[in-house]
């Protein structure tokens, strides 16, 4: 995107929220929040409904006013500024398409209402239809579109006055399964080409996996986690965390053992251990949850297992098998548990991996015990 | 599916036959009868002479402007506050909508007559609004508000305004009103937002609600005879003097086609503009 808008404010910003609260009668909404991002981030806030993740995103584009904390964008405070004034764009779930103009007006909207005129609305026109592929349909009524194409035209809307930074709220929420993947790489492409910060709404947590930089998990009005989405999924911080993004297994116990490196958990289904790391201030006694990822198990036959000669040390568990689910280049085995409260105990085996299932079998389960994440659990639990 | 399409069509037709054939009975032939009397004399023949009676006295202008001119005004004033009160509307809570809904329908089971003389009690001169104006010092002397035209647009305005709220109302419920906000995050102040976005998309509403109210102030009879009485002609009040004083049933006649094609004539251009404005404003559906 080039020169035509230049003369205004169209440098794309950072943007810090700090001490943000909103609340709704006594319920907090949001829940004096802290948050960065920097300038051409990509960056999901990721959570269930009600987090309070699209209450944070329109207090950013100043739809609605935060009760306490402050708005920056760039170096500028727009924490008072009405949205009007604020240069945000927005891409709404809904499209929010002007229904009574072509797609070129829609597009040419924005730009009038910044004095954008002549040549250079069209040219500002022209290069938004442009960057999203849809140069041929700019004399099209909004209605002979279908979804992807809306959702193009709403990003192209919101790209089309420079903005300093972008806000989606779970934009392809509306489209079917197999156009939102093509659509998730796209508008990613769409969002770096344009040299966009963007912040991108969403509870579908591969959607947020796939597209950004970093990812916040948002769970009542806070942030649990904010980091890359290997580290989200690798390393998650909190059970909240754990259990949104990706699936796992998991086992509540009590801390039977700490050492140097090691700490060991007593559970209903034997014992594990873990990395002290994962758990530094763990003592003997204290309730914890024991989690692994599923494709971090490997199965055997109990028959088969010998004696544990592995360099890396592992954990091993029997288990009995469950139901078998066929995911194409995986299946997904869950094993019969006597836990209560806890998650299902599964593990993720590559189909084209020989280990026979059947219900009732008997089996080794064992991962390497550096993979073993483990949570303090609240006496509550 | 043509065919299938058509028969459906052709079997949905029947359900207009009732109306259809109501409007006929009671509607268009009275209204060929009335057509007819207009173009005819005294002694039965066909004559121009109620049109050429009409059209020459100049009083008639002027009752045809003060028609239009209280119509329009009524319209012009319906709409200002009606338009409003319908986006309110259409906007609160279900509770409030429930309440508002109640106040705009309860009085259309109030007739007119009654309308109309309560008014007559609360503007004249020794009534409520003169004794509040003047006990707030606002005015020394009572201020004229009956048997002149302000308290007849007053009392009009009230009658008509549910005519004007509910049409506006309905395409402003259906208006999303993340329209509004997608506009202000693009730049737009909300004066800006008003006149390229929600005005545009709630015409339809705004262009039934005027033809209503428009069609029905332009032939309003019981609150102008009410209200104002004989000093101040408009065409209906001089069509039922024609009718049941003067016995003219030509004069009437001929009244009553005038004010007809003016009726129709808005009404016609209303709805051409009102297909013009949708045809655009299909999108509604797929984009909400």
């Amino acid at each position: 995107m080039g020169g035509a808008l230049g003369s205004r404010d169209g440098a794309v910003s950072s943007l810090l929220l700090s001490g943000i609260v909103k609340r709704y009668g006594t319920q907090a909404v949001v829940d004096g929040l802290d948050f960065s991002i920097r300038s051409g981030e990509f960056v999901s806030l990721l959570g269930p409904s009600g987090c309070g993740k699209t209450t944070l995103l329109r207090i950013i584009a100043g739809l609605i006013a935060c009760d306490a904390g402050r708005v920056v964008v760039g170096d500028t405070d727009v924490t008072k500024l009405p949205a009007h004034r604020r240069n945000i764009g927005v891409v709404f779930q809904s499209y929010a398409l002007f229904p009574h103009l072509t797609v070129g007006e829609n597009i040419a909207f924005g730009l009038k209402a910044h004095g954008v005129q002549g040549t250079e609305l069209a040219a500002g026109v022209s290069q938004a239809l442009k960057a999203v592929q849809l140069s041929a349909l700019a004399d099209r009524p909004i209605s002979a579109l279908s979804g992807g194409q809306q959702q193009r035209v709403a990003v192209a809307r919101a790209i089309a006055t420079r903005p300093r930074l972008i806000l989606l709220d779970e934009p392809l929420s509306a489209l079917d399964r197999k156009l939102r993947e093509t659509m998730q790489i796209e508008l990613r492409q769409m969002l770096r080409d344009a040299g966009m910060t963007a912040i991108f709404v969403t509870h579908d947590q591969e959607e947020a996996l796939v597209m950004s930089d970093r990812i916040a998990v948002m769970n009542h009005g806070r942030i649990e986690q904010f980091d890359a989405p290997d580290t989200i999924y690798a390393r998650p911080s909190t059970p909240f965390a754990l259990n949104f993004v990706g699936l796992s297994s998991q086992w509540h116990g009590e801390v039977s053992r700490v050492s140097d490196t090691l700490l060991t958990v007593q559970t209903d289904c034997g014992t594990i251990d873990a990395p002290l790391a994962a758990l530094p201030d763990a003592t003997p006694g204290a309730r914890v949850l024991v989690g692994v990822r599923p494709e971090m198990i490997e199965i055997k036959h109990l028959e088969t297992s010998l004696a544990p000669l592995d360099a890396v040390p592992r954990n091993r568990l029997a288990v009995t098998v469950g139901e078998t689910v066929f995911l194409g280049s995986r299946r997904l085995v869950y094993f019969q548990s006597q836990q209560v409260g806890a998650n299902a105990v599964m593990a993720e085996v590559a189909t084209n991996q020989s280990v026979a299932t059947a219900p009732g079998d008997q089996l080794q389960l064992s991962w390497p015990v550096g993979h073993t994440l483990v949570y303090p659990m609240s006496a509550s639990h | 599916m043509a065919s299938t399409a058509h028969s459906a069509t052709s079997r949905v037709a029947w359900l207009a036959i009732p109306g259809a054939g109501y409007l006929l009975l009671v509607f268009a032939l009275p209204l060929a009868l009335l057509l007819a009397s207009s173009f005819q004399s005294e002694q039965g023949g066909f004559t121009w002479q109620g049109y050429t009676n009409f059209l020459s006295d100049p009083f008639n202008a002027t009752v045809v402007w003060n028609t239009l001119k209280i119509a329009f005004i009524v319209t012009g004033l319906c709409l200002l506050i009606g338009y409003p009160t319908a986006f309110a509307m259409a906007r609160t809570s279900l509770p409030v909508q429930g309440g508002m809904f109640l106040a705009l329908i309860l009085p259309l089971s109030v007739g007119v007559i009654v309308k109309s003389f309560a008014w007559t009690i609360i503007l004249r001169s020794n009534g409520p609004i003169n004794h509040i104006l003047m006990s707030l010092g606002i005015v020394d002397d009572p201020v004229k508000l009956l048997f002149n035209e302000r308290g007849l647009v007053i009392a009009a305005v009230h009658v008509f305004l549910p005519f004007m709220v509910l049409p506006i109302f309905t395409v402003a419920r259906q208006i999303d009103s993340r329209m509004q906000e997608a506009a202000a995050t693009l730049g737009a102040t909300p004066v800006h937002t008003f006149l390229k976005v929600t005005w545009p998309l709630s015409l339809p509403g705004v262009v039934t609600g005027c033809a209503f109210v428009f069609s029905m102030a332009v032939s309003m009879y019981v609150i102008p005879a009410l209200l104002i009485g004989d000093r101040y002609q408009t065409l209906p009040a001089m069509m039922a003097r024609a009718y049941l004083f003067m016995r003219d049933r030509q004069a009437g006649s001929t009244m009553a086609v005038v004010l007809l094609l003016i009726a129709v004539f808005i009404v016609v251009a209303s709805t051409l503009l009102t297909r013009r404005l949708q045809a655009r404003t299909q999108a509604q559906g797929v984009a909400a």
